[in-house]
């Protein structure tokens, strides 16, 4: 895996220009790889293309494309479990998740990135600080990225204190909004900076719960909020994100160039950070595709579709290309004006079929999966 | 909402109801009958008034889409012409005059009495508008007392519809309970089953299991499961007309019901008459999925996201003859290399397999319990003899192409005759 350990050394982490010829030979290289090691995947690629066809970067898009669903109904590795430190899964309903495996090379990887990306924000701080977490309280139990992701945000800068909303007991998750609402009075009132991480959905019904009881504090100027783990849960409850950056500094006095959000997935685990404007700028180590939504066939910037995440970050399983059940655009870099000129990605909400009445047998639980 | 004795009382009261029902449906079943001929009647007024329009606002209201179109139906469906068809159809002409068997060798004879069964708890599932009324109306017409839990995507159509019921007929009061319980709610549910002699049940794999182990051991489950449909196609007798007819009714239903062709099987053995086939239905298909308005972009986005998958999960299980997909602007056909019947993408997204006449019932008998209709092309000569060979697989609809999913008066419903079940025999020594 010499080509990925190249692609992960480039210095400027949004360098999606003068990494493209990196890129290729880190996604050829994992491509040889997972066809050589997975089976299952070695199977797929046979339908549609082989190492051999991928020749140049603009033939990237031609690596077979895994829809999620894949990682749900199989397990798919490339190396021996014990190769695997961490393995990771999504946090699916019914029973059904994704699975990734991480391999240790792909860990340092990550390290590297989650290092150089997060500069662009400043996370990293020595000012301790106490952690509000709108997520799980990591348990033997719970493999999930999210919570994994959320653990390790409260590493950015010292912890003095890490409280959970969701807490497990009797065997499951509950919520403690109340809870949260004391701790975040009792430690508001302290110079100590607290820093938020969780999903938008819970952050957004604290603060809107926070405003109704009128509590509003003035929290440290060091404080921040970090958004992540997405809106999927509660799309019917997405808000603007504006309107969110408005209650966060009326009920916290935290404003928006300290809300920090991150956009993931198991299955495309590179560490996407909003820039200051708020856009995902794709990283050196990742590549968008955005596919027409009938035919696949990749489209250019400006234009909805499906978005197909590429990185070769990992060995231990075929994630090398994903398509997510996302619907998105990709913009020009330059039209965002933060300085940044990698193209940034805009989730526009989630593939939908509405109230679909079914009979025919085994449709309806099709029709639930594909959204799980 | 709940409905009791033609009353509505909100979800809240629950316990309270149920906590009296069983007292109350001993009374009506201790002390009243219920006629058909009032049963007939009320369903033909209620008809009528739908067709006069009376009506119409409220299905407006209710977001029924294209109620215009089914409005001819319904009242079609509903008058006393087909209801009394329906009967002598399901039981015959004189199933409900008490009569005397003449058994042979001077045998002792004996009095039969058709009965209803008692109570039926109706577990409706949400997936056709008005179905869970239709269920009830059955019930009705052969004097149960019907307790029905509605589908937890049921918009209040049906109970407002039961409502009119009535209040056009008031005697069906005491025959008719409703409850929006969840199906959470597994002691409620529970309650309910215990006071039922039957249970009859609509929906797919999981909700008649889910069914199964909460029913006690003593009521008699009556079934309504989710099915699959297919063409097969051995020959033609007018090849445009019926290829025409078949691209039509996957686009018009979308591949959604029981009775859609999922999987489209050519008499052969060869691949290269698959593909041939792919190459030249795909255009028939085309022309048919344009007449349906476009979709939003996540609806299409859902569609392609599915059949993308389903071409992924078939080359790893190895069944696609290379990822060649016969692909028109939102619909495609996927040729296979297997002969399994299966759930297409669905959407206009349809499988296409050899499936040589010999093979026939040692394929489909592997799909048994969910095998309903199929919509059969041939030669005209060939015609009686495919026929009996699906009807032994266990198929129990067989169609032309296109009229898949036409709704015939009087036909079985997934192969049996939904009154038939839902009454018993008392059989009486006579002195």
């Amino acid at each position: 895996m010499k080509y990925r350990k190249e692609l992960f050394k480039t210095k400027d982490p949004f360098d999606t220009k003068y990494s493209n010829m990196r890129f290729f030979r880190a996604a050829k290289e994992n491509f040889a790889f997972q066809y050589k090691n997975c089976a299952e995947y070695r199977k797929i690629a046979d339908s549609f293309v082989s190492p051999d066809d991928i020749k140049s970067y603009e033939d990237i898009d031609k690596i077979p494309c895994l829809p999620t669903l894949v990682f749900k109904n199989h397990k798919l590795f490339s190396t021996k479990k014990y190769k695997m430190p961490i393995t990771a899964t999504s946090s699916g309903t019914k029973g059904k998740y994704s699975e990734v495996g991480f391999d240790t090379g792909g860990l340092w990887c990550g390290l590297k990135m989650v290092l150089k990306i997060s500069k662009l924000r400043q996370l990293f701080s020595l000012r301790p600080c106490r952690y509000i977490i709108f997520g799980y309280k990591p348990h033997k139990g719970n493999r999930t990225a999210v919570t994994k992701t959320a653990f390790g945000a409260t590493f950015f800068a010292p912890a003095i204190s890490r409280t959970y909303a969701l807490k497990f007991s009797d065997g499951k998750y509950t919520a403690d909004l109340e809870g949260i609402i004391n701790a975040v009075v009792k430690y508001g009132k302290s110079k100590i900076p607290l820093r938020f991480m969780g999903f938008p959905s819970y952050t957004y019904f604290f603060l809107k719960t926070m405003d109704e009881r009128g509590i509003y504090l003035k929290l440290n100027k060091h404080s921040k909020i970090m958004l992540g783990g997405g809106w999927k849960q509660f799309y019917t409850e997405q808000v603007d994100k504006s309107t969110l950056y408005a209650l966060a500094k009326k009920v916290l006095g935290i404003s928006d160039e300290n809300i920090v959000e991150f956009f993931g997935a198991v299955e495309h685990p590179i560490l996407y950070c909003d820039c200051k404007n708020h856009h995902f700028h794709v990283p050196a180590y990742s590549r968008v595709i955005i596919r027409d939504v009938d035919t696949l066939e990749p489209l250019g910037y400006g234009k909805t579709g499906l978005v197909n995440l590429i990185t070769p970050m990992i060995k231990a399983t075929p994630i090398l290309s994903v398509m997510t059940d996302d619907l998105g655009v990709l913009h020009d870099g330059k039209e965002c004006g933060c300085g940044l000129s990698s193209p940034y990605l805009e989730i526009i909400g989630r593939v939908g079929l509405s109230d679909i009445k079914t009979c025919a047998a085994g449709a309806a639980d099709i029709l639930s999966e594909v959204k799980l | 909402m709940i409905l009791a004795k033609g009353k509505l009382y909100n979800s809240n009261e629950q316990d309270k109801i149920l906590d009296t029902l069983e007292d109350e449906i001993n009374d009506t079943l201790e002390n009243k009958t219920l006629l058909i001929e009032t049963v007939i009647g009320a369903i033909d007024r209620l008809g009528r008034r739908l067709e006069a329009g009376e009506f119409d606002s409220l299905l407006s209201e209710f977001g029924i889409s294209g109620f215009e179109r089914y409005k001819d139906m319904a009242a079609v469906m509903l008058s006393r012409e087909n209801i009394e068809h329906k009967i002598k159809t399901e039981l015959g002409e004189y199933f409900y005059l008490p009569r005397l068997t003449s058994p042979p060798r001077g045998q002792k004879r004996i009095k039969i009495k058709p009965m209803p069964l008692g109570t039926i708890l109706h577990i409706a599932a949400g997936n056709v508008d008005g179905l869970p009324a239709y269920s009830v109306a059955e019930g009705l017409l052969t004097g149960n007392v019907n307790i029905l839990k509605l589908p937890a995507a049921d918009n209040g159509l049906s109970i407002e519809i039961i409502r009119q019921l009535t209040q056009i007929e008031p005697a069906l009061a005491d025959y008719i309970y409703v409850f929006d319980t969840p199906s959470s709610d597994i002691h409620a549910m529970k309650r309910m089953a215990d006071m039922s002699d039957a249970i009859s049940v609509w929906g797919g794999d999981e909700a008649v299991a889910a069914v199964r182990r909460l029913a006690p051991t003593s009521a008699k489950i009556i079934e309504w499961g989710h099915k699959l449909g297919f063409a097969y196609i051995s020959g033609y007798s007018d090849r445009e007309k019926e290829l025409s007819a078949l691209a039509e009714h996957i686009a018009a239903t979308r591949q959604l019901l029981c009775s859609s062709c999922q999987t489209i099987y050519i008499d052969t053995e060869s691949m290269a008459d698959i593909h041939a086939f792919c190459t030249e239905f795909l255009p028939y298909l085309q022309r048919a999925v344009n007449k349906y308005p476009p979709m939003s972009i996540g609806e299409k986005a859902e569609i392609t996201l599915l059949r993308y998958n389903e071409i992924i999960e078939k080359a790893i299980s190895g069944s696609i003859d290379s990822a060649q997909l016969y692909r028109g602007e939102n619909c495609a056909l996927i040729p296979c290399t297997d002969s399994e019947l299966e759930l297409s993408p669905m959407f206009c997204n349809c499988n296409v397999k050899r499936l040589p006449q010999k093979d026939i019932l040692k394929v489909l008998r592997r799909k048994k319990g969910y095998l309903q209709t199929v919509g059969l092309i041939c030669r005209e000569e060939k015609r009686d003899s495919l026929t009996d060979a699906l009807a032994k697989c266990g198929v129990v609809r067989i169609t032309r192409s296109g009229d898949m999913s036409e709704t015939f008066s009087g036909e079985a419903h997934d192969g049996e005759y939904p009154l038939r079940r839902y009454t018993r025999i008392v059989n009486i020594e006579s002195i």
